[in-house]
């Protein structure tokens, strides 16, 4: 190894202190901008490259650099993203977070030719602004540039297996197998763009159905686990569920409604609004239920399921289910076990005196 | 009211018998605390010596609740009377809990 060289592994010596601290900052940036953002990400890891690695690239290229400080990549940090919408987003939030080294920082995913596939991924070269960090006894912290890296989870997969097989093979790759190679990171790159196209349908179908809830055109909305979860959000029950709570003045525990969704399915309910008319059409023998079995008792506490539970149970024996669709819904709701039977016959005889067992 | 606790491999079973009603409820809230830290454990509440229990002791039986799905835990309520499982049907529990 040649005296240049040898100068620049010194001052990685003396300088490793600092780079680790750089890259717990770094870290630590990345991470809360992510979750400020609502950012969610596979991954985000960073590595400071090792002497060995880098007696390798003086080895190669040593002449190029004039010191430790020309070499970007000392300190490297990575995002790993879900979706390749995501890239750009969390590309601009670097923007924002860091000075970017626009002359050393690099675009992978545009370099290609319009007819050639390969590594995508962006590579951003940053140093820390006084904004995030001032220390005026280091301004190295504000000094020393690192690289970030950003890509979807597909590209990393396949830059991890082009890596691996490029290395491990110790041979020169005949053209057959890099077109091969090659070929697969086109259809990664058509994989992650149809994953970010669903994303954004399936986003633009939520809010959708969000703004038909809202509108109250709960017939134009079919009933499933989406579109339940948000008509949820309006708090249908509540009113019911508070009536019931005030037979005993009772604390109501928020519980989850989503149990009751199979059980609207097997009563007759396609659409929201079909939902809406069960509540609308029984809540009130709902509530007479609840007031026959609470009323005796000095229950103070119930869960916020209660009062589409009663719904369930009063359109159950309305419709002529009997103890048996009572017993299927305690099996719904609790497991089926030898018990809901016995449930299914309490509940029947105590409903039994009830008006709406005689309309 | 009695509360025992005993320890079978990954199985913490707290047996309760007599009546769970609000004068006995601190001296059974102190007794489950050993249920309180479990990781990742299978927590039975074991009611076949219960005979009664009042909103005092619901509230027990959420409060470990809780403190299992923080650490992992996962409970199971076994072998309650008929009285004690219409009170969970009542309140809305019943969905709540795996009841066997």
């Amino acid at each position: 190894m040649d005296l240049h060289s040898q100068m620049i592994l010194s001052e990685y010596d003396a300088q490793l202190p600092l780079i680790q601290r750089l890259e717990q900052v770094v870290l630590r940036v990345l991470n809360e901008a992510l979750e400020r953002n609502g950012l969610l990400v596979t991954a985000v890891s960073s590595r400071i490259k090792t002497k060995e690695s880098l007696e390798g690239k003086l080895a190669l290229k040593g002449d190029k650099y004039h010191s430790l400080s020309d070499i970007t990549d000392i300190l490297g940090a990575r995002i790993i993203t879900f979706y390749t919408d995501d890239v750009d987003r969390i590309a601009a939030m670097a923007e924002q977070l860091f000075d970017i080294d626009w002359q050393n920082s690099v675009d992978k995913r545009r370099l290609h030719d319009l007819d050639s596939f390969g590594y995508n991924s962006l590579h951003y070269i940053c140093r820390l602004p006084k904004s995030l960090v001032d220390e005026p006894d280091c301004p190295q912290m504000n000094e020393m540039r690192f690289e970030l890296q950003l890509r979807t989870t597909l590209q990393h997969a396949w830059a991890s297996i082009n890596h691996d097989i490029g290395y491990k093979t110790g041979v020169e790759i005949p053209p057959v197998y890099l077109r091969q190679i090659n070929r697969l990171a086109g259809i990664l790159e058509m994989a992650d763009d149809e994953f970010s196209r669903i994303r954004t349908e399936i986003n633009d179908y939520r809010r959708r159905v969000q703004q038909l809830v809202q509108n109250g055109k709960l017939d134009d909305v079919q009933l499933d686990g989406d579109t339940f979860r948000s008509y949820l959000n309006a708090r249908p029950f509540e009113t019911l569920t508070r009536r019931i709570a005030a037979i005993n003045q009772a604390e109501i525990q928020e519980v989850s409604l989503m149990p009751y969704l199979p059980i609207l399915k097997v009563l007759g309910c396609h659409t929201l609004g079909d939902v809406s008319r069960l509540r609308n059409k029984y809540e009130e023998d709902a509530y007479t239920l609840a007031r026959h079995q609470l009323g005796n008792t000095d229950l103070d506490i119930i869960s916020s399921s209660v009062g589409i539970q009663n719904i369930c149970i009063v359109c159950i024996l309305a419709q002529g289910g009997g103890k048996i669709g009572l017993t299927r819904l305690f099996n719904s709701l609790n497991g089926e076990n030898e018990y809901n039977e016995m449930l299914a016959d309490i509940t029947f005889k105590q409903a039994q005196t009830l008006p709406f067992m005689n309309h | 009211m009695k509360t025992t606790i005993t320890y079978n491999g990954n199985q913490i079973i707290a047996a309760f018998a007599g009546r769970l009603d609000t004068a006995a409820a601190v001296q059974t809230a102190e007794d489950v605390k050993p249920l309180q830290e479990a990781e990742n454990k299978e927590i039975i509440l074991d009611c076949e010596q219960l005979e009664y229990i009042s909103s005092s002791g619901l509230r027990i039986f959420l409060g470990i609740r809780k403190d299992a799905a923080t650490h992992g835990s996962k409970v199971i309520v076994r072998n309650i009377n008929a009285d004690i499982r219409q009170v969970f049907v009542m309140t809305g529990f019943i969905s709540l809990f795996e009841i066997q």
